[in-house]
């Protein structure tokens, strides 16, 4: 009978840490360059535990635990800004950021320049190009990104030639699902995985890839997570009432 | 429960995000006035289970970690400096600029604020000065009795004194370029100060050397978008209300859990 209580239990914690991770989506419905998460769950099957009163292949105790969650690579929708600096990527690639910690990858492509010239992230970061960090002039004016990520601009005087700045360094993942997110829009990239050349990939000047969070899933999810949460408490409470009846009953002495 | 924490955070995102919207529309009709837009970042994550763990002896690693997102951030309120469209006004001192660069004002203090806003006006002495009465730089001052004022498409202001036909040439407004007009820091009165950010001012003259072009009689209008606006309020409104529901959920299973006996 306690285990009955203790499968519920198991079944509680992992649903209020979805709607953790639901939340999380949904706080982030606005934020450039977000990938959802979902969480997955495994059977987890207790060695020790086991009821001999059931046909042998209901024996065994299954507990439920959260085993990953899992990034939802797929492309957000693309909002034309009209921002000189912001850039959406077409493609299954990121761009790569210089940060303290070492390399990072984002698709938020909403740039800014430092006031040494350099480009960089919303938060400060460099951005890399194929050759380091991309560093403007003071006297640099209509920068311009091309498809494949180079970035020309007018320099001074010139107003009809173009002088080139550097590529934006773009960055492909064959298992994206390993990246792991480090917040501030970035993901970093475990030991063994490697970045590879992307192929099929275009820089879109002007615009921003907006968060990929679909608000009808996740709100749907939301509910389901609710109900499976009652549901589950229902159930202990039927087992509570149940053991108090079975404590009644047997404790009841005949006078 | 963290689901509360993490939707606060949401909702605390959007409010910011109506406020930002707000102002944009707000300044639909100002002179000069270049729209913001709100940029998010995802908090820290909580790695409860690391990616790429082992597994087993045999060097099995986990191919997917738990990762428990902490909820939203602001990061900034960029400024969108693209061009206004230009609205002809037929005042002689209205001018615009169709391109790069801000005009150069004169603050009572001695420091320099730079404008895109071109409403400009006259003053007791004769001077050129904003609305406010701040000093257009140069400082350029129109003779009394002189007529037909002309600012050509460089910046040349040019009056016709009495008794002669052709034009004196008064000076040349000045145009000044930013490496990163984002990073200005506006202050009011549609007028912007130099910060570390944008990099040190470029003074130059219109039409030269990537500067834009001036256009007398008339005025930029702000570059806010009604349709981006309203589509984008509406869009915070939605997501305000979703991470509400959130906080609702948790409560309810909170509650769940409370009334179990």
């Amino acid at each position: 009978m306690d285990n009955a209580l203790l499968v519920g239990l198991s079944r509680q914690v992992t649903l209020s840490r979805e709607l953790e991770v639901v939340a999380n989506n949904l706080a982030n419905i606005n934020t450039t360059g977000y990938k959802a998460d979902s969480s997955i769950f495994e059977q987890f099957l207790m060695p020790e535990a086991s009821a001999d009163g059931f046909p042998p292949d209901s024996r065994e105790l299954a507990y439920v635990r959260d085993r990953a969650t899992w990034h939802k690579f797929a492309p957000g929708p693309t909002q034309r800004t009209g921002g000189t600096l912001d850039v959406a990527i077409d493609g299954d690639a990121f761009l790569v950021v210089q940060t303290a910690a070492g390399q990072r990858y984002t698709r938020n492509g909403a740039l800014q320049i430092s006031p040494t010239g350099t480009l960089v992230t919303t938060a400060g970061d460099p951005v890399l190009g194929v050759g380091g960090p991309i560093q403007f002039q003071n006297s640099d004016h209509d920068i311009s990104i091309g498809e494949d990520g180079t970035i020309t601009v007018r320099e001074g005087a010139s107003a009809t030639s173009d002088s080139t700045r550097g590529q934006l360094q773009l960055a492909h993942f064959d298992n994206a699902g390993a990246l792991q997110k480090e917040g501030s829009s970035l993901f970093s990239a475990p030991a063994g995985v490697a970045p590879q050349p992307p192929q099929n990939v275009r820089v879109v000047q002007g615009a921003i890839e907006q968060s990929n969070v679909s608000a009808v899933a996740e709100m749907a999810r939301m509910i389901e997570i609710t109900r499976a949460y009652e549901s589950i408490a229902g159930l202990l409470q039927q087992e509570n009432t149940e053991r108090i009846s079975a404590l009644d009953k047997l404790a009841a002495v005949p006078a | 429960m963290r689901a509360l924490d993490i939707a606060a955070s949401g909702m605390a995102a959007q409010d910011l995000n109506v406020q930002v919207i707000s102002n944009n529309i707000a300044n639909m009709n100002t002179t000069g006035y270049k729209r913001q837009r709100a940029e998010f970042q995802d908090l820290l994550y909580e790695h409860v289970s690391r990616v790429g763990t082992q597994t087993s002896t045999q060097g099995n690693i986990l191919p997917v970690g738990i990762d428990i997102g902490g909820g939203v951030k602001t990061v900034g309120t960029p400024r969108l400096i693209t061009q206004g469209s230009l609205s002809q006004t037929g005042n002689t001192l209205d001018v615009a600029v169709i391109g790069d660069g801000f005009f150069k004002i004169l603050m009572p203090d001695g420091s320099f604020s730079y404008t895109r806003d071109g409403s400009f006006k006259m003053d007791a002495q004769g001077r050129v000065v904003t609305p406010e009465g701040n000093v257009v730089q140069p400082g350029i001052t129109i003779p009394q009795n002189s007529t037909g004022i002309a600012i050509n498409s460089q910046g040349q202001v040019s009056v016709t004194v009495p008794g002669t036909t052709t034009p004196t040439i008064l000076g040349q407004l000045t145009l000044t370029r930013f490496l990163n007009e984002a990073g200005l820091q506006p202050v009011g009165d549609n007028l912007f100060k130099e910060t570390p950010a944008s990099g040190p001012p470029q003074d130059g003259v219109a039409t030269v050397d990537g500067y834009g072009s001036i256009q007398q009689g008339s005025l930029e209008q702000a570059n806010v978008d009604a349709v981006t606006e309203i589509s984008n309020l509406i869009a915070a409104q939605r997501a305000y209300e979703m991470n509400s529901k959130v906080i609702t959920a948790a409560d309810e299973m909170l509650k769940t859990t409370a009334n179990v006996q």
